[in-house]
């Protein structure tokens, strides 16, 4: 087999993470930090692209405190965002329940969830403003659960043994985006945020090695405009749409992303793929996107396949109805493998268990790539009604995709891409490799190493807006003179004709295949290759494959109607070319990192007993990635992880 | 309190009376609350009329429907005509400003060309049509018995008058809308005066289906027995 | 499983200015299980084959909660199954189906193309009132405030709106009285909307007047087209909050 030798480079910006003890170093960053007087911050103008919970809450909180703000999203509204679909809740370390939680261990089972590959203090911080975030979210009206008495209730959630997560019933993250909507809107009637709905960003204006502006793509118009500003905010969520199926929104792209790697940013870890294990399974080749169903479902439901290969293939031909398997027959092969953490195990190991029993053929549903979660018992135990108090609208939701009552049959589920811990590399101010652009949310790749732990995204996208950049954005600002850059410059004048060429480009192919129908070659390759189980022949047949895609969009693409007024077809292929220039960097950084760390999981790298083999002494690092042209090597560099606070040790959920 | 803090209150006043009176909760308050005044005019009205079962001074007995009619003549002027008016106020306010919220609505609206209706009943999305047939048949309803007719032998008036039948089936075709109108009318009247919730919206229903059975009914009922011969 | 094959009378319309009109198309096995913005899908990618330009529709999350998808069908606007057209399934139909697909219209939802229009109205009522002006830092520990759990179940229930627009839609009148009075009555019915509980009643309700939008006449179609189960409730709550704020704002009581 072909060996690929990744050039490296020794050079690595500082990552600008504070002296001083762990618990100690956000207060200090605080204390020493820069500051802008509440006059001179109106003259600075703030680009925020994306209004998920971590654009939305920053263009918000950074309004309030006096900057200009312009604000982007590609939906016909800020409150669309992809973070409004986030269902089970989302974590903080109050300690509410009394059992035993401290913003310590809220930071330890991060780390130790995200199997030992962030960095420790973003991760400390993540967990010290976790308790702000849920006040505030309470001050501006977001209805979570309560309990009887008026006080706010938790629930449990995956990877971790205590309740420490606040919910809105199933839609937790729709109710915080709306909290974060509502005051980005106050800020907008206001005039202190101006929003441009409809808007996609094609590419990132750099000036003089800084990022101060962005070149946008009216979706109604199609006129192709840009924006100059003092510093860039990147909140574009993550690239699961690589696999083209995915629980992200069909909007979700990574073209945003994608255009700042090319002009410098560096992407880091990109292999950190999450894929969660409760989602409907999928139906058909005409299928667009697959359904999460809320982990929070693991707290009462149980899982299982048949434990005979036999039983299951009758269920899947429809013989055999799943209530029907007798107790016996049944194999809760979570509970079975991780008896302490049973049904609640991280997602990681519950996503690769599920395949693996499926590849044992013991999968259910009509293509075997399924398997069972149960609340038989939950009912029988706490009442229908107590169920439907906890799941009623999930229970709705499963019912009318599937049209199976799963008060009756256990609901089928199966893995899918969902979230993407990888991303823009930040340092502890969450500014990229390119001065001036930061990079927040999912977008960025700081808090959750190599795998996330369930309502952990939510925290962190609103820890990044409300309360971390507004500290640390002054300590960019404060070195740049404002408004001194306008798009007059011929940075600008460049970047906006290299989007129109790059847009005519696309028109002039003329030729056979949807946008979509090449997406779906690709995610399906993504998918087989790169998804739960790699191997260094997946990853090579994939890296090997990609460029002929790639080939084949540029040769083969057919755009129809025209770049003027609203082309939603032209919309789609801008953002598969995009995914298919990132592509290989997924796979080059799956490649490299010689080790099973959480989501990542090389079937080369495991313990005997299957479980992730993580290789601390070559691979305690941040991979990051620097653009050298598509189609060439990307360089990598290297931000070692130190643990000085949690001792490095197996992950284990037995 | 100076006499410029009252010209200040009174100014404050009336700037929001114009605001309510412009906005579209406002209008449909006023709407909702002449509404009801009508409502409970036609309960008065209806309890006069049914004295016509009283029988007639042919028959023996001392016609109540007489007595009744020359009662309300018999009233001071000024009494009499303030009822009028205001009556007239409050039709007029209910008319005008649901006909403003009709050409509104218009407006707002750019119509399907496939129509589509889920719940919205006939009576309801028929408001402004049957309340102009109301309003039509209320001028004809005028001319015939209070400009012509004599108070003094209202009896053989209506007697008379409903023996020819396209003068009853007019009553009757203006009760039909009359009920249509009431129907939505009552529990729309408690909605929009906010006085509604998901437990009680049914029973709003049912009280608005009876009473507009009750009142157009009953009013009903006196062509019907003319026609049947039962009031002679 | 069984495939469909459907007639669609589709809305078309090249831009805002452009003149719509009715275009029909076959849509030829349709898989029952596909949902329906999937069957759109499966029409587009056919037209783009032809070498025409797609059906543009909104839709993003397709889980039923983004609130983007629109579509009337067969004149109610999502098609009137209590639940967005996203999560509407092609086994609603049967084979031979008519099937009659317009945008949200209300003149205040401006079309821009085919199936696409422009709700920033919405947005707009809620800056001008739909919100709780709070600082972000400024807020106390989250358990100061106990909130009876009734009170947060019903402000759950009316802050459960994803503003789509389908009341609007499928109102006669097109109003907005549902949207606004759920997100009024969210915020109203907590504590923490106490302070600015009659500012924001009037700034919303007059923001939803200047937009364009209809005046309710209680048909309730909006409840029936809600895919989220938004109850009138809100309109009547609004009805009276109203009342309240304009007899407080005529005295000079701002509490």
């Amino acid at each position: 087999m072909k060996e690929i030798k990744f050039p490296v480079s020794d050079y690595m910006p500082d990552s600008c993470i504070p002296e001083g003890p762990i618990a100690e170093k956000w207060t200090k960053y605080k204390r020493e930090a820069k500051l802008i007087n509440p006059n001179n911050r109106r003259k600075y103008t703030v680009l925020i692209v994306g209004t998920g919970l971590a654009g939305g809450s920053a263009a918000a909180t950074l309004a309030e405190l006096g900057y200009n703000v312009k604000c982007f999203c590609y939906q016909d509204s800020p409150r669309r965002a992809h973070s409004i679909a986030a269902q089970g809740g989302v974590n903080a370390a109050h300690n509410y329940q009394n059992d035993g939680d401290s913003v310590y261990r809220l930071f330890y089972d991060t780390v130790k969830g995200g199997d030992f590959r962030a960095r420790e203090a973003n991760v400390y911080r993540l967990a010290e403003v976790s308790c702000n975030i849920i006040n505030q979210c309470v001050a501006q009206g977001v209805p979570f659960g309560r309990e009887y008495g008026g006080l706010l209730d938790n629930r449990s959630f995956g990877g971790s043994q205590l309740k420490r997560t606040f919910y809105s019933r199933g839609q937790t993250g729709q109710q915080l985006l709306l909290g974060c909507y509502q005051a980005m809107e106050k800020e907008i009637g206001k005039g202190h945020i101006e929003m441009f709905p409809r808007t996609e960003m094609m590419d990132l204006v750099v000036v003089d090695g800084h990022a101060k502006g962005i070149v946008v793509r009216d979706m109604v118009t199609g006129e192709i405009k840009s924006y100059a500003g003092d510093t860039v905010l990147l909140a574009t969520g993550g690239y699961g749409r690589v696999f083209f199926l995915s629980t992200n929104a069909m909007g979700c792209n990574v073209g945003a992303a994608c255009a700042c790697w090319k002009k410098g940013a560096y992407f880091a870890n990109p292999c950190f793929t999450q894929i969660h294990p409760t989602c409907i399974p999928v139906k058909g080749d005409y299928q667009s996107k697959l359904t999460l169903m809320s982990e929070s479902l693991r707290n009462d439901g149980r899982i299982w396949v048949p434990k005979s290969r036999e039983v299951a293939a009758k269920i899947r031909r429809g013989e055999m109805k799943p209530s029907e398997v007798a107790e016996n027959d049944r194999d809760y092969y979570l509970e079975r493998k991780y008896p302490s953490f049973g049904n609640l195990a991280p997602r990681d190991i519950s996503s690769r268990a599920a395949k693996e029993a499926c590849d044992d053929e013991r999968g259910v549903a009509n293509t075997g790539r399924g398997v069972f979660l149960d609340f038989k018992d939950a009912i029988d135990r706490m009442g229908k009604e107590w169920i439907d108090g906890q799941y009623g609208n999930l229970f709705e939701m499963y019912e009318e995709i599937t049209d199976v009552d799963p008060h009756e049959q256990p609901m089928m589920i199966y893995p899918a891409s969902h979230y993407t811990m990888g991303g823009l590399w930040v340092d502890y101010n969450l500014m990229s490799s390119i001065p001036g652009l930061h990079v927040l949310g999912e977008a960025n790749f700081s808090d959750h190493g190599a795998n996330r732990l369930g309502a952990s995204a939510l925290m962190q996208g609103l820890s990044d807006g409300y309360f971390v950049i507004p500290a640390t954005l002054p300590t960019y600002l404060t070195t740049q003179k404002p408004g001194t850059i306008t798009t007059a410059a011929p940075e600008f004048i460049e970047a906006e004709e290299a989007v129109k060429a790059r847009i005519q480009k696309i028109m002039d192919v003329k030729g056979t295949k949807t946008p979509d129908e090449i997406h779906r070659e690709l995610g399906k390759l993504v998918w087989e290759d790169v998804g739960m189980g790699r191997t260094k022949e997946s990853l090579m047949d994939a890296i090997e494959k990609i460029p002929a895609i790639r080939e084949d969009f540029w040769a083969n693409v057919k755009v129809v109607g025209s770049t003027e007024g609203m082309n939603q077809e032209l919309e789609k292929a801008w953002r598969v070319a995009a995914f298919l220039d990132f592509a290989e960097v997924l796979c080059y950084d799956a490649l490299n990192r010689e080790e099973s760390c959480g989501a990542h999981f090389r079937l080369e790298h495991q313990l005997a007993d299957g479980e992730a083999k993580r290789d601390d002494a070559n691979f305690a690092y941040v991979a990051c990635w620097e653009y050298k042209g598509t189609g060439e090597l990307p360089v990598l560099h290297k931000e070692p992880l130190t643990f000085d606070t949690v001792h490095l040790a197996i992950r284990s959920y037995k | 309190m100076g006499r410029k803090d009252v010209i200040a209150l009174m100014n404050d006043i009336i700037t929001t009376a114009c605001k309510f009176v412009t906005s579209s909760i406002g209008r449909k308050i006023l709407v909702a609350l002449t509404g009801a005044c009508l409502l409970l005019f036609l309960v008065g009205h209806l309890a006069g009329n049914m004295t016509i079962y009283g029988g007639d001074v042919a028959a023996g007995g001392t016609s109540w429907i007489d007595y009744y009619a020359t009662g309300l003549h018999s009233m001071p002027g000024w009494l009499l005509w303030s009822i009028r008016l205001g009556l007239l106020a409050v039709g007029l306010v209910h008319i005008v400003l649901a006909l403003v919220l009709k050409y509104e609505n218009y407006n707002a609206r750019t119509h399907y060309q496939k129509e589509g209706t889920l719940k919205a009943t006939l009576s309801s999305r028929t408001m402004v049509v049957t309340g102009i047939m109301i309003l039509c048949f209320m001028v004809f309803h005028i001319w015939t018995f209070a400009v012509c007719g004599d108070p003094h032998n209202c009896y053989q008036v209506i007697v008379t008058a409903f023996q020819q039948p396209w003068c009853s089936i007019v009553y009757l075709v203006a009760l039909c809308c009359l009920f249509m109108h009431v129907r939505h009318g009552v529990q729309s009247v408690l909605q929009t005066l906010g006085l509604s919730t998901r437990k009680v919206r049914p029973l709003y229903n049912i009280v608005g289906i009876l009473f507009g059975l009750a009142v157009c009914g009953c009013l009903a009922s006196i062509p019907v027995c003319v026609m049947l011969g039962i009031l002679k | 499983m069984a495939n469909l094959n459907l007639t669609l009378k589709v809305w078309r319309q090249e831009n805002a200015q452009a003149q719509g009109r009715i275009e029909t198309y076959k849509a030829k096995n349709i898989p029952d299980e596909a949902s329906f913005l999937e069957m759109l899908d499966i029409v587009n990618e056919e037209l783009v084959h032809e070498g025409k330009e797609p059906i543009h529709f909104d839709h993003d999350c397709r889980e039923g909660i983004c609130g983007m998808c629109s579509l009337t069908i067969n004149g109610v606007p999502h098609g009137g199954k209590k639940v967005t057209t996203c999560q509407l399934h092609m086994r609603q139909f049967k084979d031979g189906d008519t099937i009659w697909i317009e945008p949200f219209r209300a003149a205040a939802f401006p079309l821009l193309r085919d199936l696409v229009v422009d709700r920033t109205a919405l947005d707009k009522i809620i800056a001008a009132g739909g919100f709780v002006d709070v600082r972000t830092g400024a807020a106390p520990n989250a358990n100061n405030m106990p909130v009876r759990k009734k009170t947060a179940d019903a402000a759950f229930d009316a802050a459960a709106c994803i503003g789509c627009g389908a009341c609007v839609a499928s109102c006669k009148n097109s109003a907005a009285m549902l949207f606004t009075s759920a997100k009024a009555a969210h915020l109203n019915l907590l504590p923490q909307g106490q302070p600015e509980k009659n500012k924001r009643v009037l700034a919303m309700v007059r923001q939803m007047d200047a937009l364009g939008f209809g005046n309710c006449t209680n048909l309730y179609e909006c409840e029936a087209a809600c895919p989220k189960g938004i109850s009138v409730d809100n309109i009547a709550k609004l009805n009276r909050d109203y009342m309240i704020a304009c007899a407080a704002e005529a005295v000079g009581v701002y509490s």
